[in-house]
């Protein structure tokens, strides 16, 4: 048998490969070759779906022999169609494995195991060549060498008898049908770490090597620009140690203590985030930790890891950037970049309203924002002001992806459910109690707002955090979609105009009540007078689902007359309306950090270790990167660490 | 903890058909790395063997070039003295992946990075990945006992073949030790991660990163210098390479006993066989592009090797591919039914 070229593409088979093994002189890392995760759509022989042996060819051979795959799907089923079930039942145990699957798939956490188990028949995908070429030897000509070998096994497997199915079959040890319970609730958890990890690993390092061969190519190009011996040494030089000093970063556990902090600036039930400098180079991040214990008790590990994939995904100048996480056995670390601005709940509490131009800019700059998370493929689902923070130059980005406070059992619908029907759960006395009746809201009752207001930054670190600019369908529990962002955009721009969110109550659950019943409760107090094109805007987006502006795209609301003239392209580029004045890079001006407990989570925690006489970890205790829900959850950008 | 390790050994543990040249135990050679037992992947020997238990084919024209074409195949296989029926790692249906494409895109050295470099990276890149795998087979039951234990896994084995027993130092000597596989591969990942958390060996401070010598761009000062060894420039020291061969072989066989011994029992019927099978294959690569394993070590894993060249998992430019023997791979194919 010397068909080794054939085989390496009938297996590998989509025309990427067949192109790297043919141009084997270059550089491997051409970008078509990469990996690839396997999915089910791209191997699947579309229209075959009813037959077992054409997934084999669909599987094997995309492309390269797609229109000879077609024909055994079709020769098949008259010709072997009796041998192949005879096989399937003939004990090998692919039939068996095969019906065993169906359960395997409703499993989620199986991840890309089950993709492929519908066409893992090595029994039918065996059988369909042969018969394919014993109907057709001369239709399809192959290697010189293997075409005679095939037309014998053709016409030996097509025999009457077949008795070398089953004797084919014990070449191999047979597979038992799979039992996954067969062992404890750990090496169940264990495999989804597993599945999880592997698949990660791939993920992670397919992206990291296209990007670098992409700064190869860079890397290249540069070289080819100059013939000064001394400038392309310096060139060569300084793209190896880049990539080298990357390397060292993938492999160096990096850790809280390689920082110094210089600020508390947020906290809240599930951690804190600080201005840190890095001692080894002086650069300065946002370090958010998470305590582990709390996101596991509050169910916050999906939105966890929810947020670090899109912040790890993102690219976006309208999302903040994440430059690392790590984990230690308490706590997780997410490395961000410091945006000085602050965020608008802080500029809403200290201005209270902003004019129609101030809102239209933040608004109009919101929506861009949106719209990037959007294509991303995520639905934020949790915009509000405090979640939107100011760069240096004034100019808005998302943060807070999943994980901010409030955030939790969001796809709970009973949480809600009980929230609407049951009493209040919020405890009074332990806040300000205002009494604010929206619809007796009146310019003359501000300073009862500003109490709201007061208690709005308490609110904001509590774990069940606002509700306030979240649109009725995910408390209702009937689906919601990107839209339900567009709802909050709405909410936001009330509140910009207004001086409070349109749903504000005392408490959590009579704000949920005003939401769901928002066609009662959407009240625009006499005493503003909002521009018709703002209102209609507002009453565009707090609406029911179906008819809600942005609900087939960004450019509905973009082209609202209330942006009349809005340059939406270059809108990052004009100077913002509100310039954060700072005095060094690590300015906290704009921080409330007068108001939050300066004492770091760290101290507390190891303090409350200390008291419970917490002992030393085990040596056998595992890596903090290996305990399931934080599986994948370390993340290290080239970008900006090294460039 | 590494006098400990130092001499872990490799065996040839009596197979019936015991093939008399081989010799138990070689020697500790200096790096603390043995040899595992001798002998050429590609030997073909009692062919006659095998051929006996193939199923009777019925007598067409054609039978006879098909036997003659795939005997050889068949020679190889037996000669590597596998147990009947093959593995079901063996079985191509069982051989697949979760990723598709050129795996060689990922352990290719990027041109302008320190082989050094490189090499740290692989090596803590695999280390992560095959600690994956054997978190599952340690992870402890309701019963309190692993999946790989004492009972299951008395000694640390790669199939009937191969075991590895465990050198501690005694006196001026080693004493070799047969551990359970459990504890021998406990013992290796505290050696391989100590060896990984040293600073001294794997260097963290990004001062000390160095770059790749290209003789197309001028850097004369680089030129041969006559004590150079891997990674000098970029601060690992001087048996750095040495150590990184010993870290891969010692992960090699704990792939190898993954697969001889929990193949089944617990990977497939978790559904992670594809996931072993692409991390292991990945491995396979790096660690021969790199020459960080040697033909002869592949010898428990041989039969995949030859599988994995002959169904495009390697691909012929790689050097896994060179190590494979074909003909035995592409008669794996056709017992499987996917030549």
């Amino acid at each position: 048998m010397d068909n080794q070229g054939n085989r390496l593409y009938l297996n590998f088979g989509n025309n990427n490969d067949r192109l790297a093994a043919t141009d084997r002189s270059t550089y491997p890392t051409t970008p078509s070759t990469f990996p690839q995760p396997v999915f089910q759509g791209q191997s699947a022989n579309p229209g075959g779906a009813q037959q077992p042996q054409a997934h084999q060819q669909g599987y094997t051979s995309a492309g390269y022999f797609q229109p000879s795959a077609n024909h055994f799907g079709a020769q098949y089923p008259s010709q072997l169609a009796p041998q192949a079930s005879d096989y399937s039942s003939a004990g090998q145990g692919y039939g068996q494995a095969r019906s065993t699957t169906p359960g395997a798939n409703n499993d989620p956490n199986t991840g890309l195991a089950h993709q492929f188990s519908h066409q893992n028949l090595g029994g039918a995908g065996r059988a369909s060549p042969y018969g394919a070429r014993g109907a057709s030897p001369g239709q399809r000509p192959r290697t010189a060498g293997a075409q005679g070998q095939q037309a014998g096994y053709s016409s030996y497997l097509n025999a009457p008898p077949m008795p070398t199915q089953t004797a084919q079959a014990d070449y191999f040890a047979p597979a038992p049908e799979r039992n996954p319970d067969k062992y404890g609730p750990n090496a169940n958890n264990n495999q989804k770490k597993c599945s999880q990890l592997a698949s990660d690993f791939f993920k992670d390092s397919v992206k990291r090597a296209r990007e670098r061969n992409q700064r190869q190519s860079e890397l290249e190009q540069k070289l080819a620009e100059t013939t000064d011996p001394r400038r392309r040494e310096s060139i060569w030089a300084t793209g190896g140690r880049r990539e080298g000093s990357y390397l060292r970063f993938l492999r160096t556990k990096d850790k809280p203590e390689n920082y110094n902090t210089i600020k508390i600036i947020g906290k809240g039930a599930f951690g804190e985030v600080k201005l840190v400098q890095k001692k080894s180079d002086g650069k300065v991040y946002a370090m958010k930790s998470l305590i582990k214990t709390e996101m596991f008790k509050k169910d916050q590990l999906a939105h966890v890891r929810a947020e670090r994939d899109i912040l790890a995904e993102s690219d976006s100048p309208w999302v903040v950037k994440l430059y690392t996480t790590f984990q230690d056995a308490n706590f997780l670390y997410m490395l961000m970049e410091f945006l000085p601005g602050g965020d608008l709940m802080t500029m809403l509490i200290k201005y209270e309203i902003f004019s129609e131009d101030i809102t239209r800019f933040y608004i109009a700059e919101i929506v861009l924002a949106i719209e990037a998370v959007h294509k991303l493929g995520f639905i934020h689902r949790d915009i509000k002001p405090d979640n939107i923070l100011l760069d240096r130059g004034g100019h808005v980005k998302l943060t807070d992806f999943g994980l901010s406070t409030g955030f939790h059992k969001l796809h709970d619908n009973n949480y809600y459910q009980q929230l609407l029907q049951g009493k209040s759960n919020k405890p009074r006395d332990n806040r300000n109690s205002i009494a604010i009746d929206q619809i007796n809201l009146t310019v003359s009752n501000r300073s009862q707002i500003n109490d709201w207001r007061r208690s709005r930054r308490l609110m904001a670190y509590s774990t069940v955090g606002t509700p306030d600019y979240i649109a009725p369908e995910i408390f209702t529990g009937h689906g919601y979609s990107f839209d339900c962002d567009w709802w909050s955009l709405g909410t936001i721009m009330f509140e910009c105009l207004v001086g409070w969110p349109p749903f504000c109550a005392e408490d959590s659950h009579d704000t949920y009540r005003k939401i769901v019943n928002w066609r009662q409760s959407l009240y625009f107090p006499d005493d503003i007078q909002l521009g018709v094109e703002a209102e209609n805007l507002i009453r565009s987006l707090i609406c029911n689902s179906e008819n809600r502006l942005g609900r087939g795209g960004a450019h509905e609301i973009k082209n609202h007359a209330f942006f009349r003239g809005v340059e939406f392209d270059s809108l990052r580029r004009i100077r913002a309306p509100f310039e954060p004045r700072l005095t060094s890079n690590i300015d906290t001006t704009y921080f409330p950090t007068d108001e939050i407990d300066q004492t770091d989570n760290a101290t507390l925690l190891k303090a409350a270790q200390a008291r419970n006489g917490a002992g030393g970890a085990s040596p056998q205790e595992e890596s903090p990167e290996m305990s399931l829900p934080f599986i994948g959850y370390t993340f290290k950008r080239f970008d900006n660490n090294f460039r | 903890m590494s006098n400990l390790f130092s001499g872990i050994n490799a065996r040839l543990r009596g197979a019936s058909s015991k093939q008399a040249n081989k010799s138990p135990v070689s020697p500790t050679s200096e790096d603390g790395r043995l040899n595992s037992p001798g002998g050429l992947p590609h030997r073909s020997k009692s062919s006659s063997n095998l051929s006996s238990k193939l199923p009777p084919l019925p007598t067409s024209p054609a039978l006879s070039q098909t036997i003659s074409t795939t005997s050889t195949g068949d020679e190889v296989l037996s000669s590597y003295r596998l147990p009947q029926p093959l593995p079901l790692w063996l079985n191509p249906a069982y051989a697949k992946h979760i990723v598709r494409g050129n795996f060689m895109t990922l352990s290719s050295r990027p041109k302008a990075v320190d082989l050094g470099e490189w090499m740290a990276h692989q090596v803590v890149e695999h280390y992560r990945n095959l600690w994956n795998f054997v978190h599952v087979v340690y992870a402890k039951e309701v019963n309190g006992s692993n999946i790989c234990n004492a009972t299951t896994c008395p000694r640390m084995s790669a199939g009937p073949n191969h075991s590895y027993t465990w050198l501690n130092k005694k006196g001026d000597g080693y004493e070799r030790v047969e551990l359970p596989a459990i504890e021998y591969i406990t013992l290796m990942q505290r050696w391989i991660s100590g060896k990984i958390d040293d600073t001294n060996i794997f260097p963290t401070d990004p001062a000390s990163v160095s770059f790749s010598h290209n003789p197309n761009v001028a850097n004369t000062a680089l030129l041969n210098s006559p004590d150079e060894w891997v990674g000098k420039r970029s601060g690992f020291p001087k048996d750095f390479a040495s150590i990184c061969k010993t870290i891969f072989l010692q992960m090699f066989r704990v792939y190898a006993h993954l697969y001889w011994s929990h193949y089944v029992e617990p990977f497939y019927h978790l559904n992670l066989e594809k996931q072993l099978n692409s991390c292991f294959s990945h491995f396979v690569l790096t660690a021969t592009a790199l020459n960080l394993i040697t033909p002869q070590e592949l010898e428990p894993m041989q039969a995949l090797v030859d599988l994995w060249a002959a169904n495009g998992t390697f691909p012929p430019e790689s050097k896994a591919y060179e190590y494979a023997n074909l003909k035995a791979g592409n008669r794996l194919l056709q017992m499987g039914g996917m030549a």
